[in-house]
C-alpha cells in the first residue's frame, strides 16, 4: 500500500511540475508574441476575440503534443527525472516558438498578428496558425523521439525539418484553386479549411518520413530526403485520382468565371479541398511507408 | 504542361537521387558480360565458379550472381555482382560450374567443371593410381582444400574424366562431367552447393498454392 501510495504521490508530483513547465511556457510566448504581453499575462477573455483565444490555446494543445513525447524515468531517481524533463522541456518550448515564428513567418509574410487577430479578428488566420501549431508540435515531438536525448541530433534533425516544412506551406500555391493572401483578408473561411487540411497532410507525411529506424544520422537524412521526394510524386496520383472519382460541380455550363470563383469560396469547397488533401496525404504515407522491398541487399 | 514538365523533373530526380545514395547501390558490381571479369578480378590465376543466381523485382527485374572467387594460395571470396538478363539466363544452367578462368594472360569463358583450370598442371598437383588402379587427380598438400573449396567434396577427378573434358573443351562445348555430375542437375554439385537447389526456391508461384498458403497461415 505504501508503495502504490508513494507512485501516486510522485505522479501529482510531476503532473505539478508539468504545469509548472506549462507556466513558464506562457511567459516564453510572449518572447515571441509581445503584443499579446498585456491579453496573456492578465485573464483571458475567450468571448471578447475568439480569434486570439484561438491563436493561443492552439500553441497549449501542442506544447502538451511535445511534452507527452518525454519520459520520466523513476527508476533514476524522481531529482534527475525532474532536471531531465526541466531541461528538455525547456529545449522543446524554444525549439517549438522558434519554429512557429519561421514558418508563420514564412506563411503570413504579408500579414501582421496584431492587425489580423487583435485588430479584425480573422478567424480564418487563427485557424491556419491553429493548424500550423498542432502540425509543428507533432513534427517535433516526431523529431525529439528520433533524436533519443542527443541535443546534437535533435538540432540537425530540427533544422532539416524546418527546411522540409518551409518548401512544403509553398507547395500549397501550386496545388490549390484558391488564392491565399486575397481570401485571407477576406477572412473567408474557405481557405482556412482547404490549408488547414493542406497543412495536416503534409503533417502527415513529413512526419512518417522522419518516423523509420535511425542508426547513422547521414543514412537517417538521406532516407527522409528520399522518402520526401517520394512522397511529391505519390502526392499528385492521388490528389488527382480522388478528384477524378468524386468529381465537383461548380457553377453551371455556361456559368461566368466570376460564379465559378464565387462558389470556390463557399466553406463546402474549403471542406472538400482539405478533405482532398488529407486523405491524399494519408493515402501517400501508406504508399511511401508501408510497402515492404524485403532486405536492401540482394542476401540469397 | 507546367505541371507535368515539373513532375517528370521530379520524377527524375528521385530516380538519380535514390541511385546515387541508396545503400542497395553500393558494394555491388556490374556484371555485362564475360569481358567485364577481367575488369573487376585483377588477380593472375583465377577460377570464378556460379553458385547461385537470383532475381528480384515484379514488372522490371534486377538480376544477381553469386560468385565464388578462389585464386593462388588457397585464396577463396565469394562476391555477389549484378548483371543483365542476358547473361543471367545464359549463365542459368550452369550453375556449380567454373564460368571464368584467367591464368597468366589466358582467359577462358566455357563453362567447365570448377578446378579445370589446376588439372594436369604439376604446379598444382599429380596424378596418382588408386589401389583399384583408377588414375586420379589430387592436389599439393599446399592446395588440400581445393576440392571442398571447389565443390568436389569427396568426387575425385579422374585421368577419363579429363580426357572427356578436353575433348569438349576442342568441341567449344559447356562439360558437366562424363555423368553430369556437375551442373544444375548433377549430384556433386547439389550436394556442395545445396542453397541454389533448396525448398524455398523450388516453390512455384501459382494463384492457386499462393492462396492456399495465405488462406493456411492467416485462417
Amino acid at each position: 500500500m505504501a508503495e502504490i501510495f508513494d507512485r501516486l504521490l510522485i505522479r501529482i508530483l510531476l503532473a505539478g511540475f508539468v504545469c509548472l513547465m506549462i507556466y513558464l511556457y506562457r511567459y516564453a510566448h510572449v518572447i515571441f508574441y509581445p503584443t499579446v504581453k498585456r491579453q496573456v499575462l492578465k485573464r483571458i477573455s475567450p468571448s471578447e476575440n475568439p480569434a486570439d483565444t484561438l491563436h493561443l490555446f492552439a500553441r497549449l494543445i501542442g506544447i502538451s503534443i511535445i511534452f507527452s513525447s518525454i519520459s520520466f524515468n523513476e527508476a533514476s531517481g524522481v531529482w534527475l527525472s525532474l532536471f531531465h524533463f526541466g531541461v528538455w522541456g525547456s529545449i522543446a518550448i524554444i525549439l517549438y516558438l522558434l519554429s512557429l515564428f519561421i514558418i508563420e513567418s514564412i506563411v503570413f509574410y504579408n500579414f501582421d498578428y496584431t492587425d489580423e487577430i487583435l485588430k479584425h479578428k480573422n478567424m480564418s488566420y487563427a485557424f491556419i496558425s491553429f493548424c500550423h501549431a498542432i502540425v509543428i508540435a507533432y513534427l517535433t515531438r516526431t523529431v525529439m523521439m528520433e533524436a533519443e536525448n542527443s541535443l546534437i541530433i535533435l538540432l540537425v534533425l530540427w533544422l532539416y525539418m524546418l527546411v522540409i516544412v518551409g518548401f512544403s506551406v509553398k507547395y500549397f500555391t501550386f496545388i490549390s484553386k484558391l488564392s491565399f493572401n486575397r481570401l485571407l483578408i477576406q477572412k473567408n473561411l474557405s481557405l482556412c479549411f482547404s490549408y488547414g487540411g493542406f497543412t495536416l497532410g503534409s503533417g502527415f507525411i513529413i512526419a512518417s518520413c522522419f518516423d523509420q529506424e535511425h542508426y547513422d544520422i547521414t543514412i537517417f537524412c538521406i532516407q527522409v530526403l528520399l522518402k520526401t521526394v517520394l512522397s511529391l510524386i505519390i502526392f499528385p496520383i492521388f490528389k488527382k485520382g480522388i478528384v477524378r472519382i468524386f468529381p465537383v460541380r461548380l457553377g453551371s455550363n455556361r456559368s461566368h468565371v466570376t460564379e465559378i470563383e464565387s462558389q470556390m469560396h463557399t466553406l463546402g469547397y474549403g471542406f472538400y479541398e482539405g478533405s482532398v488533401f488529407i486523405s491524399a496525404a494519408i493515402l501517400t504515407t501508406m504508399i511511401v511507408n508501408r510497402i515492404q522491398f524485403g532486405t536492401i541487399y540482394p542476401f540469397f | 504542361m507546367q505541371k507535368f514538365f515539373l513532375y517528370t523533373i521530379l520524377v527524375i530526380a528521385y530516380l538519380g537521387l535514390a541511385k546515387a545514395l541508396s545503400p542497395s547501390e553500393h558494394g555491388i558490381q556490374f556484371l555485362k558480360n564475360e569481358s567485364q571479369f577481367s575488369k573487376i578480378l585483377k588477380s593472375k590465376n583465377i577460377t570464378v565458379i556460379l553458385i547461385d543466381t537470383h532475381a528480384t523485382g515484379f514488372l522490371i527485374q534486377t538480376f544477381y550472381q553469386k560468385l565464388r572467387v578462389i585464386t593462388d594460395y588457397e585464396h577463396i571470396d565469394e562476391m555477389i555482382v549484378r548483371t543483365n538478363k542476358e547473361f543471367a539466363k545464359k549463365n542459368k544452367d550452369f550453375i556449380g560450374l567454373s564460368i571464368y578462368r584467367k591464368s597468366s594472360d589466358t582467359e577462358e569463358f566455357l563453362p567447365l567443371p570448377p578446378g579445370s583450370l589446376y588439372i594436369d598442371n604439376p604446379e598444382y598437383g599429380e596424378w596418382k593410381t588408386s589401389k583399384k588402379g583408377v588414375i586420379y587427380w589430387a592436389f599439393h598438400k599446399s592446395y588440400k582444400n581445393f576440392p571442398r573449396y571447389l565443390g568436389w567434396g569427396k568426387f575425385k577427378i579422374t585421368k577419363d574424366f579429363f580426357q572427356q573434358m578436353k575433348s569438349s573443351i576442342s568441341l567449344n562445348r559447356p562439360f558437366f562431367g562424363p555423368n553430369e555430375e556437375f551442373g544444375p542437375n548433377g549430384k556433386i554439385t547439389k550436394k556442395n552447393f545445396p542453397h541454389f537447389f533448396g525448398e524455398d526456391r523450388k516453390k512455384k508461384s501459382d494463384l492457386k498454392n499462393l492462396l492456399l498458403q495465405y488462406l493456411k497461415e492467416n485462417f
